[in-house]
Order: C-alpha cells, then sequence, then structure tokens
C-alpha cells in the first residue's frame, strides 16, 4: 500500500484496530506524522463541542414559541373527551373577569359632575390605546377607542385575546375619565372588554 | 419496581400534537441547544442561529413538515430543516463567510502542517482559531463537521440529513479534516513572530 492508497482509505476516521491499513505506517513515517496531526485535529474538535455544549437558544425564543405553540393548539380540534371542560372553564373565566371588572369600575366611586371630569385621563386614555388589538381581527375599527384597564397587564404580542360584551351601568365610565351627568349615572351601556389568555380584562371601550 | 424512562421524540411529538404543552417544552428542551448551535456554527450569526431555530420549531408546530419516523429521527429530520433554512438565510443576506478554494481539487490530505499549530489547539486561543477555521471552510465541509464532530450526529443519521450517501459524508469529511490543518498552519504562520517552516511532503 502507497501513501495515496493509505490516505485513500480515510484512516482518520477509522479505529486502529479495524484493519490491517495501519500497517502503512511502520514504512512510512510521514504519513505517520500525518495522521498523528489528524488525531490532534480531531481532539481539537472534541475539545471545541465541549466547550460550545452549554451553548443554548435564547430563553426569549422557548417563550416565543410557547405562545405560539398555545395560539396553535387552540385552533385545533380539541377530542371531546379529554377536553370537554375547556368552554365551560373558558365561560367561567370570561364570566369572572367581566364579574371584576364590573366590581372594579362600581366601587366606592363618586359620581363626578360633567364639569369636573379631567381632561388629562381622556387624553391619555386617547393617546396610549392597546397597541395589540389589531390581533382581535373580527372589527375593522377595533384598536380604535379601547382603553387599557388602568394597572391590567400589557397585551403580550400573539397573546390570545377574548372579546366579550357586557353591560355595566354608565357610572363606570368615570373611572375610565368620559364624563357622565348624575341623573343617566345608573343607566346601562353596552361596552366591549378585552380578556387576556388569562381571563383577566385588559382593555375596555363603550359602544354608545 | 419499571424505572420511569424518558419518553422518546416520537412519543413527545405524539403528544405535542393533541395540544399537550408540556410536551412541546419538552421536545423543544431536549432539541434546541444542538439546533441552535448547528445554525451558529454554520452561519457565524448568533441572530440568524435564533431566527433558524425559532423557524424550525415553529414548523414543528404548524405541522407544515412531512416527518416520517420510519425514515429517519425526529433529530436528523430538524437538523435538516435547519440547514435548508440557514442556506436561505446566507443566501439571502451573502453572509457565507467560506469561499470555494482550488485547494479542494487535491487528492492527498496537504501536507504542510506543523507541529506548533496543533499544540495550539490544546489551548483556549488555539480552540478560538479551530471555531474560526471551521467557520471558514466551504459550506459542505462545514456542515459535515459541524454535524458529524461538533454535533456527534453517525454519518449515517448525517447522509439523511445533508441528502447524500454515506460515502459521500465520510469523503468530504475527510476533505474537510485536511482543509482544517491546512486553514490552521496558515494561521499559526501569519501570526506575528511566527516562523515560516518548510512543507513535509511523502515521497512513498
Amino acid at each position: 500500500m502507497n501513501c495515496q492508497e493509505f490516505w485513500n482509505t480515510m484512516p482518520e476516521l477509522a479505529h486502529e484496530a479495524e484493519d490491517g491499513r495501519f500497517e502503512h505506517l511502520g514504512e512510512c513515517s510521514a504519513c505517520a506524522a500525518l495522521l498523528n496531526r489528524q488525531r490532534t485535529l480531531a481532539s481539537g474538535l472534541r475539545m471545541l463541542a465541549a466547550d460550545w455544549r452549554p451553548v443554548e437558544a435564547p430563553a426569549r425564543v422557548e417563550s416565543r414559541l410557547t405562545a405560539a405553540f398555545l395560539g396553535q393548539a387552540g385552533l385545533r380540534v380539541l377530542h371531546p373527551a379529554t377536553r370537554w371542560w375547556m368552554p365551560v372553564a373558558t365561560w367561567a373565566a370570561a364570566a369572572a373577569a367581566v364579574l371584576a371588572l364590573a366590581i372594579f369600575l362600581t366601587r366606592d366611586r363618586p359620581v363626578v359632575p360633567a364639569h369636573r371630569t379631567s381632561s388629562s385621563r381622556v387624553q391619555l386614555a386617547a393617546v396610549e390605546p392597546p397597541e395589540d388589538l389589531e390581533m382581535l381581527g373580527d372589527s375593522s375599527d377595533a384598536g380604535d377607542d379601547f382603553i387599557p384597564i388602568p394597572n391590567a397587564a400589557r397585551i403580550e404580542p400573539n397573546e390570545d385575546l377574548n372579546l366579550v360584551r357586557v353591560e355595566v351601568p354608565r357610572s363606570a365610565m368615570i373611572a375610565l375619565g368620559y364624563a357622565v351627568s348624575e341623573d343617566r349615572a345608573s343607566e346601562p351601556v353596552e361596552a366591549e372588554v378585552v380578556l387576556g389568555a388569562d381571563g383577566l380584562a385588559r382593555a375596555v371601550r363603550f359602544l354608545d | 419496581m419499571t424505572p420511569n424512562l424518558p419518553e422518546t421524540d416520537d412519543e413527545l411529538l405524539l403528544r405535542m400534537r393533541a395540544g399537550d404543552e408540556r410536551a412541546f417544552v419538552a421536545l423543544y428542551r431536549r432539541r434546541q441547544a444542538a439546533i441552535y448551535r448547528f445554525a451558529l456554527h454554520m452561519s457565524g450569526s448568533a441572530a440568524v442561529a435564533e431566527d433558524v431555530t425559532q423557524e424550525v420549531f415553529l414548523a414543528l408546530i404548524r405541522e407544515e413538515c412531512g416527518y416520517d419516523s420510519q425514515r429517519g429521527t425526529l433529530s436528523g429530520y430538524l437538523f435538516g430543516i435547519a440547514r435548508k433554512l440557514v442556506l436561505r438565510h446566507v443566501e439571502r443576506g451573502r453572509s457565507d463567510v467560506a469561499l470555494e478554494t482550488d485547494l479542494e481539487s487535491s487528492a492527498l490530505p496537504e501536507m504542510t502542517v506543523n507541529d506548533d499549530a496543533l499544540t495550539d489547539l490544546m489551548r483556549r486561543e488555539g480552540i478560538e482559531a479551530l471555531r474560526r477555521s471551521v467557520l471558514a471552510l466551504p459550506r459542505r465541509y462545514r456542515e459535515v463537521v459541524v454535524l458529524c464532530d461538533l454535533e456527534e450526529v453517525d454519518y449515517g443519521e448525517a447522509a439523511l440529513v445533508l441528502g447524500c450517501p454515506i460515502g459521500t459524508v465520510r469523503s468530504r469529511l475527510h476533505r474537510a479534516r485536511a482543509l482544517l490543518l491546512e486553514k490552521l498552519s496558515k494561521r499559526w504562520q501569519h501570526r506575528p513572530g511566527a516562523i515560516a517552516l518548510k512543507p513535509i511532503r511523502c515521497l512513498i
């Protein structure tokens, strides 16, 4: 076996005990030296692999993918035997969230005369609509006049949102900066509430 | 008492397809690092590696993929998607650092390597030089080194990922190792203070 034939067998990719090709190394010190270098290189590659073993994708990739997975899973038809409770749980969460919103908006808040309404609060609501409401997709003007619920979590990109229409006393509008006259405070008003994936209200808009 | 064996990728995939979030997270955590490292070694860009990792698993979520467990492992399948995505990124961004050279046509491994360059491999800067040399390999050699040497994918699975026979994987790896030795040697010779050594030639 000459050098060409020896290297054609790709000896650096084989184990020494495999066959008799390594007999050539006894006759050729140059090939023996080169094979040694190849083995050192292989050791270096193993060290590089070990060095890089702890390297992994940033945690934000997992968060994004998990959100995408949950969104995708929500679109699938789920097996009724295993997921029969999902609609019940969803509606229960929505009802609880609406109730919590109604309590939040109406509790211990005096009816404020129209002339005392703070204009800065109205402005704040107008200039800071929830950024992600276009994801609702069921209304062309969605996001135009939604008001973020004070202290509620921000709507995350790709978050699963639900839109629920409810009736609340008109006095509930005062908490969000609307002017309401005393004589109409007890009248019901229709509102649309955006619920986050956790079932909590994120934003609201009044329909009249 | 039977010990609890970890679920296979295919079992996790089955549960994931049924909407089980924990199965998806488990599968992702098991496979993401290798996919990310593969993309990083191939592109040299953390941003591309992040994008590719995300797109690989998004494809899995959307069931766009035609994974068939009869044809190979899920791991190999994910590497295959990652490879295509990296190529797409590279073509789009022209960020491929490696250039095809006439060195590839020679049949014998180059024998101009000096031992100092290899001794360097045992040091931190030597390992970094090796990483840069891998990144500078032509793409078809780089991918076999990354898969087989750095991610320890066996030749059979690498052949499936690359869509070529096992013999081709072996010959590319053989050529890639020779190119790496040469690149390391050149890098060492171009360092300040390095002495140019006479190439060794095998005459037998």
